[in-house]
């Protein structure tokens, strides 16, 4: 362990200290205990985030903020080219048609739109074929959500195995618009921006800096509300001015839209024991009871962190139910494949490389310290444990005494931060935020 | 013997299907802490596990003791039980006396005993029927952790 370079981990947002009060909303939401709260500000702990996005919904003061990109950001760009996630055609009133939404994007300044339902055919195509022939341990658990990937690699290392070793479906239409804009417009590959439209910002980091460790085709995202007003301005214009859209819909069939939905498989795993959990304090449930040997007879956990799945992250605009009632009716009008969209997957499959650059493997903490001063950090931890009131207040910064525990073992904080265990803490807090008390 | 740097114990009662895992989970978080490599927590994990669900599904109460030394990392499954008439079977993968109930609940499936040890480095099983049953496994740090 000790020759492994330590990794700076990127993140998909920023706590802005200026708006940043210390009220620990964003602290006690957070499900790995990453954020710690000291003299007044929130700030995280990079090794241990996996990106959620709970502190950004927690704080009330919209303090932290997603670092998505405005599309001018692109611009040193010769062709831009959209990847709509499939969440976005759930996310307009129903008179705005998938027409209106492909020309949207382009009214926004995009000079393509990607025909996204392909890649997705392909790898609903390549799961199945993946959990079929799977002979390891069960159950095995989808690899499009960023954060769950995450949340395996810091919390259940053991489960790390049962991740579908494979690319995400953004990554293999991000590798086809570099070879075929690349091949039409004689561009090389890297004037060509393949850019993902996303619900959440844990997208874009998977972007930033990939979990396995390798590279993405992709050159960044933007945040579905950074495209809605275009899009709708768009559909407006054009049924104001009576015309007819004239991009293609994008959406022929319902299982493109059912990646939107927390149950993206139900035909192609319709062999195999399927459970779909959603939300993060569920998913650590149902892992918490996979590490305990109760799942086994389970072959695929589709898992999502947030609560209903894509249609929910946190940049999406609609409401949730809203937005799945939508996505449902759009599903029952549409054939569960098309042949346009079968032609093509026919073509690519025996051409793809599903393979990921390098296998997902557990987040490493750097700079453990050699195994006695690890054992005495324990030790030292239940010692501090004992003397600490066990109500886990977080007034004292950190989220439950054990884990202040573990801070003060670890030389980071005095056992005195708590509140209840000395006045100075509380005259403190009283100094830094007057308002609460 | 290397020097004990860290010892634990967890009492665990028969047929609590409830509170059944309870030992293992607490001694993954403190491996956890300690930050050993994720492969010895792992195997580590499982051999607790397989070892406390024995004492849960078959016994009436067992201790499992949990140590950390330079070299290497030691469970040790004590219970009062019925004890097992014959060790060479039980270690047979597939073989199993589990109830229907156990069945349901996804236990029983005779890999309980082989698991251990397959993922221990050194592995012992004691048993006097009608007394209970005594396994040690020592999983080894080799310089990984």
């Amino acid at each position: 362990m000790a020759d492994i370079e330590p990794v700076e981990y990127a993140h998909g947002f920023r706590i802005c200290d200026e708006a940043c009060d210390g009220c620990l909303a964003c602290m006690r939401g957070c499900p790995t205990h990453a954020i710690r709260v000291r003299h007044g500000k929130a700030s995280v702990r990079a090794e241990l985030c996996i990106d959620c996005g709970s502190c950004l919904r927690a704080c009330p003061r919209s303090a932290i903020v997603a670092t998505t990109r405005t599309l001018e950001e692109f611009a040193h760009f010769s062709y831009k080219v959209a990847i709509p996630s499939p969440v976005l055609f759930g996310q307009f009133p129903r008179e705005v048609r998938p027409e209106h939404i492909v020309q949207g994007l382009l009214a926004a300044g995009f000079d393509a739109v990607w025909d996204y339902g392909i890649d997705l055919g392909l790898t609903t195509r390549a799961i199945a074929d993946y959990v079929d022939d799977w002979e390891g341990p069960r159950p095995l658990v989808n690899m499009n959500c960023p954060v769950i990937i995450r949340l395996i690699q810091v919390s259940y290392p053991r489960m790390v195995d049962q991740l579908l070793q494979m690319q995400p479906p953004r990554e293999l239409a991000g590798r086809e618009i570099k070879a075929r804009y690349s091949r039409e417009l004689g561009l090389p590959p890297e004037r060509i921006a393949a850019i993902y439209v996303t619900p959440c910002q844990a997208r874009t980091i998977s972007i930033i800096q990939p979990a396995e460790g390798g590279s993405s085709w992709l050159d960044g995202t933007v945040g579905i509300p950074q495209v809605y007003n275009a899009i709708l301005e768009e559909a407006r214009r054009a049924s104001d001015a009576g015309e007819q859209p004239t991009a293609p819909s994008l959406v022929r069939s319902s299982g493109m839209l059912r990646w939107a939905t927390p149950r993206a498989f139900p035909y192609a795993l319709r062999r195999h024991r399927y459970l779909a959990v959603t939300g993060l304090p569920n998913v650590i449930r149902v892992f918490d009871d996979v590490e305990r040997g109760k799942l086994k007879d389970i072959d695929f956990l589709e898992c999502y962190a947030c609560w209903a799945g894509c249609g929910n992250g946190n940049l999406t605009v609609d409401n949730v139910y809203v937005g799945q009632a939508k996505l449902q009716t759009m599903m029952a009008e549409l054939p569960p494949a098309d042949p346009e969209t079968q032609a093509e997957i026919e073509r690519r499959f025996p051409l793809e490389e599903f393979a990921l650059e390098f296998p997902f493997a557990p987040r490493v903490h750097p700079n453990a310290g050699s195994l006695r001063e690890r054992v005495r950090r324990v030790n030292e931890a239940e010692t501090v444990l004992e003397v600490l009131p066990g109500y886990d207040c977080g007034l004292c910064g950190a989220p439950a005494c054990r884990v202040l525990a573990r801070d003060v073992a670890a030389g980071e904080a005095l056992a005195s931060d708590c509140v209840l265990l000395s006045p100075r803490r509380l005259a403190e807090l009283r100094r830094e935020r007057p308002q609460a008390s | 013997m290397p020097d004990e740097l860290l010892s634990r114990s967890f009492e665990v009662r028969g047929r609590d299907f409830e509170k059944a895992g309870e030992a293992s989970t607490e001694i993954k978080s403190l491996l956890k802490a300690l930050e050993i490599d994720p492969d010895v927590i792992r195997r580590t994990v499982v051999v607790a596990f397989e070892a406390e669900m024995n004492v849960v599904m078959y016994a009436d109460q067992g201790t499992v003791s949990f140590v950390v030394t330079d070299d290497d990392i030691g469970i040790r499954v004590a219970d009062r039980g019925p004890g097992i008439p014959d060790l060479d079977l039980a270690l047979q993968e597939g073989w199993s006396t589990a109830t229907d109930e156990m069945r349901e609940m996804g236990f029983g499936f005779g890999m309980g005993l082989p698991n251990i040890r397959r993922n221990s480095d050194s592995f012992t099983v004691e048993s006097q029927v009608g007394e209970g049953t005594v396994i040690s496994s020592r999983i080894n740090l080799d310089g990984v952790a």
